[in-house]
């Protein structure tokens, strides 16, 4: 326990230094000095001041929940499916947020602030319910997955086809919100995100030993007592809801659910609490510096950060196949 | 000795096939039984059904009884039947890296509430039950690299952190080198507590069983001592092979061989590969 312990307190240090040193990363020049003065008592400057507390604190708190939560609904899916390739994003969440912010973009232009988070968290929310449908019909919780992928296509071939026939400006608009942006975020996403992150925590923190007896199979779960499909929907519904809100806010952020748990189950094991404690905080860390890089690698301009996540995790996908095959 | 398991009348029928035909029998507290049979017999489903797996009673297939302690095993809650049942399964690999001392948390479960954490109680539980089953250095080595008669010790040893009073197991020596098969049977011999088991080898369940269950084709056909069970007029109608009984110089247990027919004769031994 020690070491995972340590290793663990290491982590939650190096969020908390991650998290200050990203305010200071931006097209103003705000240095540490400064920041500091700023969070412990008044600004002298009333424009480092504006930026620090309704800019950046906002986005970095924001980047911080979002990697927690992506990396936690894929260390969570992991677990309950036995697969170490799950990923919410690959049970049709984003394709049904896709859809939803498309209908929203195309029908209800002129009031997308509110509207287009609330049509994506519906869709992601279809989408899902469609999958768990469809597994329940086969009457095969297992391959959940593949119903996933299945639905994840049906939906982005619906939204490319609104799309094709769609006003070329709700296209654009679309388009860009799928590749991932924490630019226009607020504080109000933030409490919302974190709410919902901190209900998913309490309730697997409830039940991790649940969840840890999935490992060795459904029917030594089953034997243990668990109730085997009521929690792997409960585990799905979760995830759902958590990818749901965080997309709604954030666009499609790829990947940080399927690398993240897999560098920890390296550093710290594969029990359920261990793995989303460690998840939490690495996804945190992640998610911090990926912005940095988004909103600091281009002079005057921004790169979604959807396509950064979306390049270092195929990389890291091809990385850990390059692995295992060494392994076997 | 007190009855524990009482089954009366179990049948699971499905079109055209009667999986299990009116089954009935008493396991008493501390024997050690073996469920013997051909492939299809119904062994395992005897097991699930004993259990209650997925609530299989409450199927309309499934007709008669199976009680518990004088209480019919449907009115157990799963958590209630955890702590009254260990099962030990043939597979068991992880994709996942688990520890031993991961696998042997999970044996915690149906005594833990919510949100529980292990206490060092816990842990000397797991230690003690680690040594018991001879495995006590392996508490941090990956289960999916040890060999498949630890995981079988490992499985056994999570069962009596489980604490319950049955232990089930279906098929243990399967994969298994001789010297395992050997190694895990005698443990669970030496446990003391009760134990339903499927065993293939019909050799390995006389030595270490003290009463077996023949089945075949759903139906019982003979509950008794290994000697009685392992008639070899029985065992020749249900195996469709020759068989000869005959007891074995070392440990006095009852031991049968098969042939065939035309083997028989060429070979004044018997077909080795063709014991079962």
């Amino acid at each position: 326990m020690n070491k995972v312990t340590t290793t663990l307190w290491g982590l939650l240090v190096l969020v908390i230094l991650s998290a200050m040193a990203a305010i200071t990363f931006g097209p103003a020049d705000i240095d540490s000095a400064e920041l500091i003065t700023c969070l412990v008592s008044n600004c002298q400057n009333p424009i480092a001041n504006v930026i620090i507390w309704q800019i950046r604190i906002p986005r970095v708190l924001v980047a911080l929940v979002a990697g927690m939560g992506l990396a936690i609904a894929g260390a969570i899916l992991q677990n309950t499916t036995r697969n170490p390739l799950a990923d919410p994003y690959l049970f049709g969440i984003v394709s049904g947020a896709g859809l939803g912010a498309t209908i929203a973009n195309i029908t209800l232009a002129d009031n997308l602030t509110i509207a287009l988070p609330l049509a994506a968290f519906l869709g992601a929310l279809f989408a899902v319910i469609i999958v768990v449908f469809i597994a329940k019909v086969l009457q095969r919780m297992e391959q959940l997955l593949l119903a996933g992928v299945a639905v994840s296509f049906m939906l982005a071939s619906i939204t490319q086809f609104i799309l094709y026939f769609g006003e070329p400006f709700a296209t654009n608009r679309v388009i860009f919100w799928l590749m991932g942006s924490l630019a226009r975020v607020e504080m109000s996403n933030f409490y919302v995100i974190a709410s919902v992150l901190i209900v998913a925590i309490v309730t697997v923190f409830a039940l991790h030993r649940q969840i840890d007896a999935l490992l060795l199979g459904d029917e030594s779960a089953a034997s243990l007592g668990v109730d085997v499909d009521k929690l792997r929907l409960l585990m799905l519904g979760i995830c759902a809801a958590l990818t749901a809100t965080i997309v709604a806010y954030c666009g499609g952020i790829g990947f940080v659910g399927l690398m993240i748990p897999h560098i920890v189950r390296q550093l710290v094991g594969v029990t359920t609490l261990k793995l989303i404690i460690g998840s939490a905080l690495i996804g945190a860390i992640f998610l911090i510096w990926v912005d940095v890089i988004a909103r600091s690698s281009l002079p005057h301009a921004e790169i979604p950060i959807g396509i950064i996540t979306s390049a270092l995790g195929s990389i890291f996908f091809l990385f850990i196949m390059y692995r295992s095959r060494a392994i076997n | 000795m007190s009855t524990l398991l009482n089954i009366s009348q179990l049948s699971w029928q499905v079109p055209n096939k009667a999986i299990l035909h009116n089954i009935n029998f008493n396991v008493r507290k501390g024997e050690v039984i073996g469920i013997i049979g051909p492939n299809g017999a119904g062994k395992t489903s005897l097991l699930r059904c004993i259990t209650n797996q997925n609530n299989i009673l409450a199927s309309a297939n499934v007709t008669g009884s199976v009680k518990l302690k004088n209480r019919a095993i449907t009115r157990y809650s799963t958590k209630e039947i955890a702590q009254h049942f260990a099962l030990v399964m043939q597979k068991n690999d992880s994709i996942f890296a688990l520890s031993v001392q991961d696998v042997m948390k999970m044996g915690l479960l149906p005594h833990k509430t919510l949100f529980s954490l292990d206490s060092d109680h816990d842990k000397a539980q797991i230690n003690l039950a680690l040594k018991k089953v001879g495995l006590e250095q392996a508490l941090h080595t990956n289960f999916n690299q040890l060999s498949g008669g630890e995981q079988q010790r490992v499985l056994i040893a999570r069962a009596l952190v489980q604490a319950s009073q049955i232990l089930i197991l279906d098929e243990p020596t399967t994969h298994l080198d001789v010297y395992y098969q050997h190694q895990v049977l005698q443990l669970v011999n030496k446990l003391n507590i009760t134990v339903i088991m499927t065993v293939h080898d019909l050799n390995l369940a006389s030595l270490y069983c003290q009463r077996l269950i023949l089945l075949n084709q759903g139906q019982l056909i003979c509950d008794g001592s290994p000697e009685e069970v392992l008639a070899p007029k029985q065992l020749s109608q249900v195996f469709g092979l020759p068989c000869q009984q005959s007891i074995d110089g070392m440990t006095g247990a009852t031991q049968v061989s098969f042939y065939l027919p035309e083997s028989h004769g060429q070979n004044s031994q018997f077909s080795e590969s063709l014991d079962e």
